[in-house]
Formats: structure tokens, C-alpha cells, sequence
């Protein structure tokens, strides 16, 4: 593998960060390298959040994603903001609830956010529920890894709700939506 | 050896202060360097250490500077309008000879500016932000392991020298966390302290490498700290001999010595046709498009100085003699470009590639840049 | 008590203050403080910033630091957080402490460390030559105020204890017993200590506004007195301005003083003080 880039790109308070953080996380356990980036400043309050990793199994150069592998987006603001930057091979994961009526071939749609409602009964957990859709759909980390990452970096009363999520997420993928 | 974790710039700046034996830090929230205020009240309790946040940056360094006076390895850290509100107590640190360490983290300028952007617009503002004549040192970390190993080494400059360090770097370093693995054993510093008789002490006695030994507030030697122009004992003097003497000495003290200070990696230089010289986090798109660069048969080479004042002319000079063109590429509209200029002596073309619009430079721009001014080169 | 000598530097003298100027008899009620608490003198730190008052910090034979203009109290700051068991004791002037360094004094008042702040007030930048300060009074001639000054002026005791300023006094330099007792206690208060000195400057400020030399202007400076905790007894006011309206007179003594905690920084384990 050489440099993968990817992007999780939703609304503040599903969890966006953590979960690009726990990506990362897990890429440096399995003995790769990366890196996380987030936006700082008034676009991070409310509104719209991103987390971009990039893994590599060499020592990173430019830390910043600009070529993105996968693009995973999880709010209807996210899609206006970052849909139109795409290259045509990036591989789109698209929640369900924000897809257009349009969606292009190349999006797979998976009910994200309402997984996440429904292990968690909130929103908070929407960015681990799509970490385990991208373990199923892409070939960057093992389960298990991902599963130790996301204990990790969790606070200790939310881990058994967090893992629940995680499984979600991956079930989702083969499954009929 | 440690393991591989997942660290912020700004984290990696407050873990390497700590380990460097920082004991205080004094600063005043602004974003992009907020991280590292918010990292060090974290460590510092458990490190025998003081925080403070001040009233104001001006309070800020002047609350390091009494620190350190106090004996204390002491820091601040900032960003933009704060880094131009502490130049007052920067040259007061140069003239006093107060180790402390000052981080800046740039964005976008002049005034308020891009908080959030990544800018290299405070290159001159370090080198001559601060009026009157003076040395700098100025280190430039282009990653989160390097900010923790450039930051370690900035209080053992300031240490060395007895002179305030500059860390710079820009909000695109500050922000992102990379996998790391921090070094167990590091190298470190620490001043040279006052022996002997306090009434025969003089706190800034001439001595052969020009820095003199220190003594701290409390230790039994009581003295006089003053940025007006003094004498060996510290005291204010309008005698032109004895001011022109320690203006010499201060610069003397740094620039006599850029050997053991200036740190510059150069990659695939020795047989390049063309190099670029870029710092910080443009240094690591540099480095790929140079690789990529050579991939496609261009023989292109990196000059990355992670020391930019004292400036690396000697390497430019000698790089300039190898190649036809060197490339400078800065977020900036032209700061260090005119100090590689000065120093290539006409040996080299010099291209600039300047933009100061928060966008950072990636590698798909420097690899087309590198592509254009080969073929220029080619057909002149 | 000791020979006041040996808390000066009198291979620093001649001293760059004016003949007449009121700051030398407060350097010297200050060393007799000093004395009278037999503070050990390796272990006083003397911060000043920039201007006339500031100068005596070179003078003192303590650890003194001649910061910058108005920063003296962070200077100060840094200083005790770092070495708590330092007695730091600032000397500014009302230039310095008032306008250029009015948001550092505040901001040191309001945390309340445990420091002294000594504030010579000349009514004038005298080292500048002159010119109008914070606070000189309405109506005064300064260099900068050729007509008479039409700005409000500051009461600096009102300021610091509306800063939160657990001690408070304002003494004058006529009166150097009252100034080495409130010097004293200001010294031993838990937390910040403010002191106003009020100490006239003939070149400038007396020789602008025909208030006299030295001397005269110390004897204006006692009928000013209203004291209203100190030891002495309330005297009628007379102004340094030639006006028909009868001046106000000056509260002095310990104005404010009250107990509450210390700040000692962001520190772990316990703290030497509280």
C-alpha cells in the first residue's frame, strides 16, 4: 500500500474528529504511519466538520490530504462542500439522509446517521459507525485493530456503546438497506 | 525505544518544552498557538512547573523574562498580532541576555488576518521584528517530530547563548497530528551558573565565548538587569566605548558561533540542475516533488534550512555554484528569497514562487513549477 | 537600625534625579522599611519599569530589574511565580503604571500576588521632559499641555481598588515616617499591595505650573493631607494649579484592606503560600 487519503466529512457533534483520530490511530498501530488534520475556527462551531487522514506505509511527505481516496460524507452541507472538489476515481461513502436524488454511480449509500441513532439513540456516534462501513468497504485497516483503536481513544463509560457502533457500521455493508 | 503515537504540532511543542526543562510558561490565548498554552497547564503541575496566562502578550514575555530571571526555563508561545506585541521584550531579552524561548505559530498576515490560514509571513518580524541592532536565532520545524526536536533544542540554544530562540512555524504544522515516536534520551543544556565571591560578581562580564555566567534572582547575588545599554555590571552607561563593546558582544556571541547553530538538510543537491529552497511545511511538499521530479528524470535537489536566522549562506553559496536556478518557494510574497539572492552572488537564477492566500503549497505545485523552470532552463 | 548604606549601590552615585525631587526621601523610607522588617536583602527583588521612579531600583543594593516601560508588574509576576519566597516590590510611576502599563497593574491587582506595587506619582513624565501624564490634574501645564490639561485625570487608589486590590494606601512624600509604617505593612499583607506616593516634581511639573521648587511644593503637599487612616490629622488642601476654587485634598493612609487568596500560578502540590 502507499499513500491513501481519506476524508470524513460531517456536521459538528457526529463525532468527525474522533473518529479520523481513531483512524489514525489504528493506522499507527498496525505499523503504518499518518496523519490528521481537521478545520480550526468558526467553520469547526456548529455547522459543518471534516477529518482528513492520510495513510501510508512509508514516512509521510505533505501531511495535508489533496487527493483524495475515499471521501466519506455524512450531512447535506458536507455534500454541496466537498462533492464538487472530487476527482472521479475517489471512492464516495454517502449517508443516506443527505444523498441527492442524483447520486452519482460511483457513492455507495448506507444509512449512517440513523445506525448511529439507533446504537446510540443520538447522533455522537455517526463517525464510528462510518469507520466501520470504510473497514468493510476499503482495504485500509484490519477489524481488530480498528476495534482497539476505538477503545483507546474513547472516554471509558461510552466504549461498550462506541464498539456496538463500530459493529453496526461494518454490518451495514453487505447488508440490504 | 518509545512506541508511535498519534501527536498534534502544538502538543509535540509543549512535550518538547518539557523535556527540554521548561518550568514556566507565560502566554495569552490566540489561535493558531492556543494548543500549546492549553497543553502545557496540562504538564507543567506535574512538572514542578508554573502557568500563567497573562493579561496581554507584552505580559506574557515579560513574565517569562522574570522567570527565567529567576532561574527558571522559561517559554511563551503565539501567533501574528501576538508575535508583533511581544517584539518589545524580545529586544529587551537580547539586550538583558534572558534564555527564554518564544514559539510562533504563523498565520495569515499583516494584523488580524487568516487566524485559521497557514502563512510564512513573520521570517523578517523573527529576524528584525524587534528594533534596534541585534542577533536571532530562529528555528523552522517542517514536522510534528520536528517541532518537539527543534524545541528541545531552542531552550538549549537559548541556554547556550543566553539570548531569547525563536521557533516558528505555521498553523498547518500547529494543527495537524503525524505519527511520531519521541526520543527516549535527549541532549540538554543549561546556562552557565555564577561561581565565587558575590560582591566580585558582574553579570555580564566579558568572557572568551562571549556569553557570561548567570546568576539568579535569589541565589545570593544581587545585580541589576536593565535594557538600557550597560556595563559589566549591569548598570546603565552612556559611555560609547563600553555600549559599542556589548552591542559587539551581543552580536558577536551568536554569529561567531553559527556553526554550532546553523542545521540545514539538503537532499539530492550534488548532482542537481535545479534545487528549491523552502522551509517548514513547504519544505515537505519540496521534498516530494523533488522526488517526483526526479522520478521523471529532472535532476532537481531540496535545500531546507531548519535553522533560517543566521541565515545558511555558506550553503547557499555552494548550492548556487552547483546549480542553474534555485527555486525559492514561500507562503509569503518574498521574505527569505532576497537573503538567498544576497547569498547566491549571482551564481543562480533565483525563481520565486510567493503566495500569501492561506492555501498551502502542496507537492502537485511545486512538481509542475519545478517542471516549468526545467524546460525554461532547457530553452533559454 | 542598620546604616541605610548598606542597601545602596553608592558606586552607582551620582543618582540621575533632579535637585528638589521628592524620590529620593521614598527610595530612602522604602530602605527603612526594608530595615525595620530586617527583610533578608539578597532574597528583595525590585521591578521597575520605565521613567523617573523607576531609576531607584538601581540605586537599591537588591536584585533589581529595570524592565520595560509600564511592564514592570508582569516582569513581577513572572519573577514570584517563579520564586515565591522573594519579597518582589515594584516601583513605577504613574506614566508608567497608569497609562502605559494601566492594563498590567489592574490585571496584578485583580489576581492578587503577592507582590508590592509602589507607585510614584509626579502628576508628569519627567524623564521625557515633561509631558502630560494620566495623571495631571485638569487646568495643569505640561509640555504637551501648553494651554492647561483638558483631560480627567486618574485617582489611582480608586482605580486599584476597584481593580480589587487588597491593599490600598496612598501616602506622601512629606511625610516619610507615615511612608516607612504603610511601606511596611504593605510589604507584610498577604497579596497585592498597592501604595500611591505622592512625589512632586519641582523641574517639571512645579516649574510649569509656578508651584515652587522642592521644598515648597513638600510643604503644599502636607497642607493637602486628609487622613483618614493614617496618623496624621486632616489638613486643609492646597493646590499645585493657581485657582480660585478651593482644590480637593488627598485620602491617605491605608485605604483598603482585606484578606483573600493568594495567586500562586497553575502549580502542582502544594503551594508555599496561601
Amino acid at each position: 500500500m502507499s499513500r491513501s487519503e481519506i476524508r470524513i466529512a460531517g456536521a459538528g457533534g457526529q463525532g468527525v474528529v474522533t473518529a479520523g483520530r481513531i483512524l489514525a490511530e489504528a493506522a499507527i498501530l498496525s505499523g503504518k504511519t499518518a496523519t490528521h488534520s481537521q478545520v480550526y475556527g468558526p467553520q469547526s462551531r456548529g455547522g459543518a466538520s471534516r477529518s482528513d487522514v492520510v495513510i501510508d506505509t512509508a514516512e509521510i511527505g505533505f501531511p495535508l490530504a489533496y487527493n483524495l481516496d475515499l471521501l466519506i460524507i455524512l450531512s447535506d452541507e458536507a455534500y454541496t462542500k466537498y462533492r464538487p472538489e472530487l476527482d472521479d476515481d475517489t471512492r464516495m461513502i454517502v449517508d443516506r439522509d443527505c444523498a441527492p436524488d442524483s447520486t452519482p454511480g460511483s457513492a455507495t449509500i448506507f444509512p449512517v446517521v440513523a445506525t448511529a441513532r439507533s446504537v446510540s439513540g443520538g447522533v455522537l456516534a455517526t463517525g464510528v459507525v462510518a469507520l466501520g462501513v470504510l473497514q468493510q468497504v476499503a482495504d485500509f485497516i484490519d477489524a481488530d485493530t480498528l476495534r482497539q483503536a476505538v477503545g483507546a481513544r474513547v472516554p471509558a463509560k461510552f466504549k461498550a456503546m462506541n464498539l456496538d457502533a463500530l459493529e453496526a457500521g461494518m454490518g451495514l455493508v453487505g447488508a440490504t438497506t | 525505544m518509545a512506541e508511535a503515537q498519534l501527536v498534534q504540532g502544538n502538543e509535540a511543542c509543549a512535550l518538547g518544552a518539557v523535556a527540554a526543562g521548561c518550568n514556566f510558561y507565560g502566554g495569552y490565548p490566540i489561535t493558531p498557538s492556543s494548543g500549546i498554552a492549553e497543553q502545557m497547564v496540562r504538564f507543567l503541575p506535574g512538572a514542578d512547573g508554573v502557568f500563567v496566562q497573562m493579561e496581554d502578550e507584552i505580559a506574557s514575555l515579560a513574565a517569562v523574562i522574570g522567570a527565567s530571571l529567576a532561574g527558571s526555563k522559561a517559554m511563551t508561545a503565539t501567533s501574528g498580532p501576538g508575535f508583533s506585541l511581544m517584539q518589545e521584550h524580545i529586544g529587551y531579552a537580547v539586550m538583558a541576555e534572558v534564555p527564554c524561548v518564544i514559539v510562533n505559530v504563523m498565520r495569515g498576515g499583516p494584523s488580524t488576518g487568516m487566524p485559521t490560514s497557514p502563512s510564512q509571513g513573520d521570517m523578517m518580524q523573527a529576524r528584525w521584528g524587534t528594533h534596534g541592532d541585534h542577533s536571532a536565532i530562529v528555528l523552522a520545524p517542517s514536522s510534528v517530530g520536528e517541532v518537539y526536536e527543534l524545541t528541545v533544542r531552542a531552550f538549549n540554544l537559548a541556554e547556550r547563548f543566553r539570548t531569547p530562540v525563536i521557533v516558528v512555524y505555521d498553523e498547518i504544522v500547529g494543527h495537524t497530528r503525524e505519527s511520531v515516536v519521541l526520543p527516549d534520551a535527549l541532549e540538554i543544556t543549561d546556562r552557565v551558573r555564577a561561581e565565587g565571591d558575590p560582591e566580585e560578581f558582574r553579570p555580564k562580564a566579558i568572557t572568551p565565548n562571549g556569553v557570561p555566567p548567570q546568576a539568579a534572582f535569589g541565589d545570593g547575588y544581587r545585580f541589576h538587569v536593565t535594557g538600557l545599554a550597560h556595563d559589566e555590571r549591569g548598570f546603565p552607561t552612556e559611555d560609547s566605548q563600553v555600549a559599542g563593546a556589548l552591542l559587539t558582544r551581543l552580536h558577536s556571541k551568536v554569529d561567531d558561533h553559527e556553526d554550532e547553530i546553523v542545521d540545514v538538510e539538503t537532499f539530492m543537491i550534488d548532482d542537481a540542475d535545479l534545487a528549491i529552497f523552502a522551509y517548514g511545511i513547504v519544505g515537505r511538499s519540496a521534498r516530494e516533488a523533488v522526488m517526483e521530479a526526479r522520478a521523471s528524470g529532472i535532476k532537481a535537489g531540496l535545500i531546507r534550512p531548519r535553522t533560517v536566522w543566521p541565515f545558511p549562506a555558506e550553503h547557499i553559496a555552494r548550492a548556487a555554484e552547483q546549480v542553474d536556478t534555485i527555486i525559492v518557494a514561500e507562503m509569503n510574497l518574498g521574505q527569505m528569497i532576497g537573503e538567498v539572492e544576497r547569498a547566491a552572488q549571482g551564481q543562480a537564477e533565483i525563481v520565486g514562487h510567493l503566495r500569501a492566500d492561506g492555501e498551502p503549497m502542496t507537492p502537485a505545485h511545486l512538481l509542475a513549477l519545478i517542471t516549468n523552470v526545467e524546460a525554461d532552463r532547457k530553452q533559454p | 537600625m542598620t546604616d541605610i548604606k548598606t542597601y545602596l549601590r553608592e558606586w552607582a552615585m551620582p543618582h540621575v534625579l533632579c535637585p528638589g525631587c521628592a524620590h529620593g526621601i521614598v527610595l530612602r523610607s522604602f530602605l527603612e522599611a526594608v530595615d525595620q522588617l530586617q527583610l533578608e536583602q539578597d532574597k528583595v527583588a525590585m521591578v521597575a519599569g520605565i521613567g523617573c521612579s523607576s531609576r531607584l531600583a538601581g540605586y537599591a543594593d537588591f536584585c533589581t530589574l529595570h524592565g520595560t516601560h509600564g511592564r514592570a508588574p508582569a516582569f513581577a509576576t513572572g519573577l514570584k511565580l517563579a520564586r515565591p519566597e522573594l519579597d518582589v516590590v515594584v516601583v513605577t510611576g504613574d506614566g508608567d503604571g497608569l497609562a502605559i502599563g494601566g492594563n498590567h497593574l489592574i490585571h496584578a491587582a485583580r489576581r492578587n500576588i503577592d507582590i508590592t506595587v509602589m507607585l510614584l506619582n509626579n502628576s508628569i513624565y519627567g524623564m521625557t521632559g515633561g509631558q502630560a501624564a494620566p495623571t495631571t490634574p485638569q487646568g495643569a501645564v505640561a509640555s504637551t499641555t501648553p494651554s492647561g490639561n483638558t483631560e480627567a485625570s486618574f485617582d489611582a487608589c480608586a482605580l486599584l481598588q476597584g481593580a480589587g486590590a487588597s491593599f490600598v494606601a496612598r501616602v506622601l512624600a512629606a511625610n516619610p515616617i507615615e511612608m516607612t509604617k504603610v511601606m511596611a505593612d504593605a510589604i507584610t499583607h498577604p497579596g497585592f499591595s498597592f501604595i500611591e506616593v505622592v512625589s512632586d516634581c519641582p523641574e517639571y511639573f512645579g516649574r510649569y505650573n509656578k508651584a515652587g521648587g522642592g521644598a515648597e511644593m513638600l510643604v503644599s503637599l502636607t497642607s493637602r493631607d486628609v487622613a483618614v487612616a493614617g496618623p496624621l490629622a486632616a489638613k486643609r488642601f492646597v493646590n499645585h494649579v493657581p485657582s480660585s476654587e478651593p482644590p480637593p485634598g488627598m485620602d491617605t493612609g491605608v485605604l483598603q484592606r482585606e484578606v483573600r487568596p493568594i495567586f500562586s500560578g497553575i502549580r502542582g502540590g502544594d503551594t508555599d503560600e496561601s
